[in-house]
This record gives C-alpha cells, structure tokens and sequence, in this order.
C-alpha cells in the first residue's frame, strides 16, 4: 500500500502502530524522515548534497521489545506496507534505507544487555544496542567483544549481523558470524523464533547462518548470544614497509600459513601507502606497509612476535618500521574514519571490499585497479588487505574522484557504473560481490550474476518466510515493491 | 544567516556517525534526528532551503539538544583538540530561529522572564561576591554549603543574586538580549570593587569567563569555581577537611570538562578522599541530564526526566552520585538517585 499523508489510511495505520508500541515511538516527523532518509551510501548523501529529497519513511517506529515488533509486521503484512529495519544507519550499501517509503523499524530502542554468563563466557544483548556501548559493558565486567569495527561508535549489533560485518581483529576472533552463539528473530510474519543454542551441532541446517547477512529481508533478529573474551594481557603490533604489494602480500600469507594466530594484519598498497599512512600517521614512505599484531599472555604473544618478524624479514623488506610505528597504528586505527580523513563530498567514492584466497586475491586486485583505471582515468584507486584467513584475505579497495558531476543523474550513473565494472572484474578473478559491508541497494543488481540458479533458492527461502513481501523489498537482489 | 560561519562543521558532522554514541538526547530518544549528524542535516537543508527554517519539526528539534559538548569533546580527540563544533553550530541555528521570529512561545516565554528579571540584589561585603545564580538558587543545601565553607576558611563574602548573565538567553538563541544581560551584570560586578567573584554553577562559570570575554564584556574579577577555590584555600591552610574514606561517582559537568577542561571538581574529590569510581561504563558519555542546554528541564520537562531517568537506572547500590551542578542534582534526585553537588560534599567534610 502507498501511503499518503492526507489519506485516512495514513491516521488508521499510524492508529495501530500506536496501539502496538505506543505514541511517543511512532514518529513521522520532518527531522527525523530526514534523517532515516540517508545511510552512509555515497548515493543518497549526494542527493542531498544536490538539494534533492531522498525517499523518507512514512513512519519511524521504534519498537522496545520482541513481541512489540511482531505487532508491527503483523500489521505490516495486513496492509502490506514494506518495512526496513534500520540500526546505527551506518550501513554504506544503503541497506537501511526506506526506498519505497512505509514504515522505518528504528532498532535502537531495544538496546539491553541481558546477560554476561560469565560460565559460557557469552553475552546475551538485544540488537539495537550500540556496539560500543555493549563492548563497554562487557569490558566492566572484565571482558571483551573482540569486535571493533571502525563503525563500533556507530553501529547497532543488529546492523553488524544483518551484514556479516567485521572487526580489525577478526584475524584471530572472526567476522560478526563466527561470534554468534545463537539468535532470536522475528519473522516477517510475526512469529517470534530461536535458533539453536550453540553454534556446532548436528541437528540439521544452520538457522543462524540463514539470517546473518540476510539485511533485514528474512526478518527482523532482535536478540543474539554473542561469544566474549578475556581481556588479553599483552596486545603488540609491529610494521615492516615492502618494497611492492606483492612482497608484502607474499609476508602476509607467511604469517597466516605459518599458523601463527595474529590478531591482526594489514597491509596497505602502494598509493594508500602513499596516502593515507602519511597522512594519517605521518609515515612518510614509497613502499607497502605491513602491519601485523598479537594479543593474549606476554611470553606467548613475544614469541608469536619473534616468529612473525622473521617471516616478514626473510620475505625481503626495505625497512623493519618497529613497533612504535605498529603501535601508532593501533593507536589509530579509527582515525582514518574521522572527517576530514575520510573521503567526502565533493570526492564520489566507494568501497570495493571483496574477498579471495591466496591464489587469487592479487589477480583480484589487479583486475579491478585495471579496470577503475582504464575506465575511469580521472579516479584514484587505493587499496588494503585487512582481514586474513588461513586460505586468504580481503581486500578494501576504493576508488575516489576528487569531484563528481554536479547532476546528481549524471553523478548516480557514473557512480553506479564503476561499481558495475569494478565488482564484475573483481568476480572473474575469483572474488565475490562484498566482504563485509553487505549488498544492500547498491549491489543487488549483481546478486543474479554471482549466484546463477543458486539465487533460485534464495528467493524461495524469501518467498517462503515473506510471502507479501514487506520485509526491506528491492535490497540484496530481491523483488521490489 | 548565522549557520554560514559553520559550513566547515555541517560538511563535516551531516554524513558522519562517528559520535553518536555519545548523544545523550538521541540515546533516550532514539531518533536520527536528536545527533550531531541529523541536527547537521537540518542545517544542511536549512542552508540550501532557507524557507526550511521555519518547520516546526526542525526548530523542535534543535531545541531538544542537550548541548553537552560530549560529542566535541570526542571528535577533538581524533583531531588534536581541532575538532568539529557542533554545539556551536546548533548555537548559531537558534540564533536564526530566533532572529527569523520562528522561535516556539515556549522559548520566547523563557526569554521574556530572563529579560525582565535582572534587578541584582547584593548583600554583605568582603573579599569574595558570590554570585547565586537562579539554579543553585534553587537548591538552597548548595547555597548553605558554601556559605559553610566560606565562613568556617574566614572568608569575608558578599553575594550577588537576582537574574541571569546571559547564559541562558544566550543558549535559547536570543544573542544580543544575552549581551545586554552580561553588561549589566558587569556592571553591577564591577561596581563592588570586590576582587573575585565565586561561582557554583559550572554554566555560570563558562558565562564569566568565556561568553564575557567573546562578547568583549569587561569582567573585573577573577571568576573562581567554587570546587577550585576550596582546594586553594585547604593549600594555603584556611581550610582543613576530614579524610571521607568512600566511594562516590562524580558525574563530570559538561562545562567543566568540554568547555573549561576544568580537572578542580576531580582535585577536591581527591583532596576529600573520596574514591572516585567511573560511573556507568565510560567516561565519554554526558551524564547531567542536559546541563549544557541549562534549561532543558523547563522546555523538555519530559525529556529531561528521562535523560535524568537514564542515569539513575545507571546508579551502583550503595555508592552515590556527586555532581557540580545544582541543575542536575536536583533532576537526579527527583529521578531516585543518592546525589550531592561538590560544594554539598566539602562542606560535610569540614573538620
């Protein structure tokens, strides 16, 4: 249903979803449409920067419990009014954003940290909470999440699990998906469901895995079991410079094969190298820099230390930068995310993240700088490797126009064409769509092309869960409205 | 428009989440809006769309902020001390909210009794005037534990009562009423001849010793924060208190920490021997209950209740609250909470 203001409809449905969560938490305001009306897709922030309106919620509800959501998309699915679950808004694929209009399901009201079992070592939270704000409770009680993203400021739990998103120590404590004990999760149709306890059995498919990463298109997950940790002893970091990406790449995956258990690793190409390492931590170097660190007990992080400093030495480093430089590193590693670091308008810019194992993830890389470049000559393209596997890394590649073209049909559709170009090129080399920003708005043009006939079964699980389709309608690749 | 000296600041905050965890307004709200960021896009909207001014909705808005500078504070921290200005920003929109004539009757009834209530009353004499402003006024235990500590240190001290600085006409946007209410308080001030000027509130202070000098107001005495001056004074042996021996959580004033980067609150804490253990689980966020917006309480009452609401649920049993303000002290306690004000504290510990 198409919602207008001066339609009585309009006052009957605001009516109900007054009864369901109560007045003071449905919102059709102008400040608050405006700001649902805008994630951190480049997209939408450039339609504003034009003057343009971009697509407002009719409501923004904030629900404040599990049954209160239900009710929500129970009248969702009687009107079949779409509904977009909406976190930190920090999502960059546009996920979050209400495109057809409806209801905005604002998350973060529910934002309780239920339990720290301190046994099982987990914590049980809502997921509107803030991460940062659950990784402090969680440190009070003398733990640790292990999940710090440079949007943990930003973010909600729920918008890391609706994208599989990740952390800079993930090397060693994983994406957001290996964090998950178990979940709950209202269905699009109202029904409130749990998965299984524990994250390893064999008691059939996986649920959990079914709704991480499904972007609020397969229901709304409004509580989670999340594995902590102990706080470690000793984090360490130390960086080498290499003379090319490749060298550093080929120290990189030596660290990983050696089964070493690194907390961390980056490396940065040479232009980022050249970029935003001098910019941001004022190493003013031509080269790859490699950054690598360990946490846990001091003896055992020295020795994981020493080992990994001759792996990087024997691949042939131009210059050992030592560990005040890894550690400035860490210190920072969020700055980079700050304005006037961070790209901005006027730039038009994007982040390619995508993922591929040792054997590929160079030609990966090469692929898409070939064709950013080659397609599109007044763009940067840079790039860094920051999140290692035991068979390969992904990669966080972007590309930046200093100034994008002022009609903002002009500016989508160049923007939309390198995306198109780039992710192509990046699929034929052996990578996959996106490494942990999700598909969102922006790439779920390409879904088709990546799965082929798998995709069947992705809108028939779709079809199956949502059959009015309201949930988050026209993201990751499904039907719109 | 006044927002144009903030085009740095709107480019910067409009696309940016990076402090939202830290909008205390927005965190018992939960709406976009109530963040430096959608506040930035109103801006930003506003500044391309000046007809846009005058939506209900944006001007409510603006209004609702809590003004703590806890989210400057923060992106300073990422920038050397060089961050973002976003208060000042909201400060600049209420100005042309107010110079447009959209300013809510709310506001504008605030504003009013401001104006018409500066017929300062001064009494007593010494070497100290205190100046009770209409908050701590309010809290009569604060007044009473100053004029305690003052007398037990020998202090001779007159004090100065009856309207407002400006502070508060200057929060609501109505920036030259909020100079010609500085002039006048300078006035009568300077007129005594006394050489410092005492001062609870920690929005006062920021008044007297930042907005005067900005606005080119001649103050002539020192402006000495009452924490501050109690340590100064046990330094040079006028005052002697007893060691208190428990723990408290001293919630930090957003003027003292983000405006003056003031550590005295902290100092007479330690000088007091009370533990200071970190209320709730950071020290980044704001916990005053909208001290920066000084009469958040009066526009918002509701909202103020939950932001006060917020912090108390937050309380630990068995360990109370200390604030600087009275503004605060006295949200919290109607919220349920076990709260003092400093000056409350070190006058208990007057041996």
């Amino acid at each position: 249903m198409q919602l207008a203001k001066d339609n009585y409809m309009y006052q009957m449905v605001r009516c109900e979803l007054v009864d369901a969560v109560g007045r003071e938490f449905v919102n059709s305001g102008d400040a608050d449409g405006l700001g649902h009306s805008i994630d951190y897709y480049w997209i939408p922030e450039m339609w504003h920067d034009r003057g343009g309106a971009p697509q407002r919620p009719d409501f923004v509800v904030h629900p404040g419990s599990s049954e209160e959501v239900a009710k929500v998309l129970k009248i969702a699915n009687q009107y079949k009014i779409p509904v977009t679950p909406w976190g930190g808004g920090s999502g960059s694929q546009g996920g979050a954003l209400p495109v057809y209009g409806g209801i905005i399901l604002d998350m973060k009201r529910m934002n309780k940290v239920i339990e720290i079992d301190e046994r099982t070592l987990s914590v049980t939270c809502e997921t509107g909470i803030n991460a940062q704000h659950l990784e402090w409770a969680v440190e009070k009680a003398g733990y640790s999440t292990m999940h710090f993203p440079a949007s943990i400021a930003c973010a909600t739990i729920g918008g890391f699990l609706a994208h599989r998103g990740t952390g800079v120590l993930s090397t060693k404590y994983g994406k957001i998906e290996d964090m998950v004990m178990s979940l709950e999760v209202v269905t699009p149709t109202g029904e409130i469901i749990h998965t299984l306890p524990v994250p390893r059995h064999a008691s059939g498919p996986d649920l959990t895995m079914l709704f991480l990463g499904s972007e609020g298109t397969l229901g709304v997950m409004t509580k989670v079991t999340l594995k902590i940790h102990p706080i470690p002893e000793s984090r360490k970091f130390h960086a080498f410079l290499f003379p090319d990406m490749h060298t550093a790449m080929t120290a990189g995956a030596g660290l990983m094969h050696s089964r070493l258990q690194p907390c961390a690793i980056r490396l940065y190409d040479g232009p980022e190298t050249a970029r935003l390492i001098k910019r941001v931590l004022g190493i003013d170097r031509v080269g790859a820099y490699l950054v690598f660190g360990f946490d846990g007990p001091e003896k055992i992080v020295d020795l994981q230390m020493e080992r990994a400093c001759e792996i990087c030495r024997a691949a042939g480093p131009k210059e050992d930068l030592g560990t005040e430089s890894g550690e400035a590193w860490w210190r920072n590693r969020y700055k980079f995310f700050y304005p006037p670091y961070m790209f901005h308008m006027p730039q038009a810019f994007g982040t390619l993240d995508t993922v591929a194992t040792f054997s590929k993830i160079e030609d990966v890389y090469w692929a898409m700088k070939k064709t950013v470049e080659e397609n599109f000559p007044e763009a940067n393209f840079i790039g860094h490797f920051s999140h290692w596997y035991d068979w390969g890394c992904m990669l966080y590649a972007r590309f930046i126009f200093e100034k994008a073209p002022e009609d903002p049909a002009e500016a989508a559709a160049l923007y939309n064409r390198v995306w198109d170009l780039a992710i192509r090129a990046a699929i034929g080399a052996g990578g996959v769509i996106n490494a942990h920003h999700g598909v969102g708005l922006r790439l779920g043009r390409l879904m088709q092309e990546r799965y082929g006939p798998a995709m069947t079964v992705l809108e028939g699980v779709k079809k199956q869960l949502d059959p009015n389709n309201i949930m988050n309608p026209g993201k990751l690749g499904f039907k719109g409205v | 428009m006044q927002i144009n000296q903030f085009n740095e600041v709107i480019s910067a905050c409009r696309f940016c989440f990076m402090c939202r965890h830290l909008s205390a307004v927005g965190l018992v709200s939960c709406r976009e809006s109530d963040t430096p960021r959608g506040r930035a896009l109103i801006a930003d909207r506003i500044r391309m769309h000046p007809e846009e001014l005058g939506n209900p909705d944006f001007v409510d808005t603006i209004y609702r902020s809590d003004l703590s500078g806890a989210n400057r504070f923060h992106c300073d921290g990422y920038h050397d001390g060089s961050g973002y200005d976003e208060v000042g920003l909201q400060l600049a929109l209420r100005r042309d909210i107010v110079e447009a004539g959209f300013a809510p009757e709310s506001v504008k009834a605030i504003a009013a009794e401001f104006q018409s209530s500066e017929n300062w009353s001064i009494e007593g004499s010494g070497e100290v005037l205190y100046f009770i402003d209409p908050c701590t006024a309010a809290r009569p235990d604060t007044t009473a534990a100053v004029a305690k500590v003052l007398n037990r240190a020998g202090v001779p001290f007159a004090t100065i009562r009856g309207g407002c600085i400006g502070k508060a006409l200057a929060v609501l946007g109505f920036a030259s009423e909020a100079e010609t209410a500085m002039r006048k308080f300078a006035a009568a001030v300077n007129a005594t001849g006394i050489k410092t000027l005492l001062v609870s509130s920690p929005a006062a202070a920021d008044a007297l010793r930042n907005d005067f000098k900005t606005a080119g107001v001649e103050l002539k005495p020192e402006v000495r924060f009452t924490a501050g001056y109690f340590v100064e004074l046990a330094e040079k042996g006028k005052l002697r208190f007893s060691t208190r021996n428990f723990a408290a959580s001293y919630l930090a004033s957003d003027y003292l920490k983000n405006y003056l980067r003031c550590d005295c609150a902290e100092k007479l804490l330690a000088l007091l021997g009370i533990e200071n253990r970190q209320f709730g689980t950071n020290p980044e966020e704001s916990f005053t209950a909208g001290e920066g917006a000084l009469v958040l309480a009066r526009l918002h009452p509701e909202l103020a209740k939950q932001l006060a609401a917020r912090i108390a649920a937050r309380a630990e049993p068995g360990i109370p609250l200390i604030t600087a303000s009275a503004y605060t002290a006295d949200l919290l306690a109607a919220a349920g909470a076990d709260v003092s004000t400093l000056d409350e504290v070190a006058a208990e510990a007057l041996c």
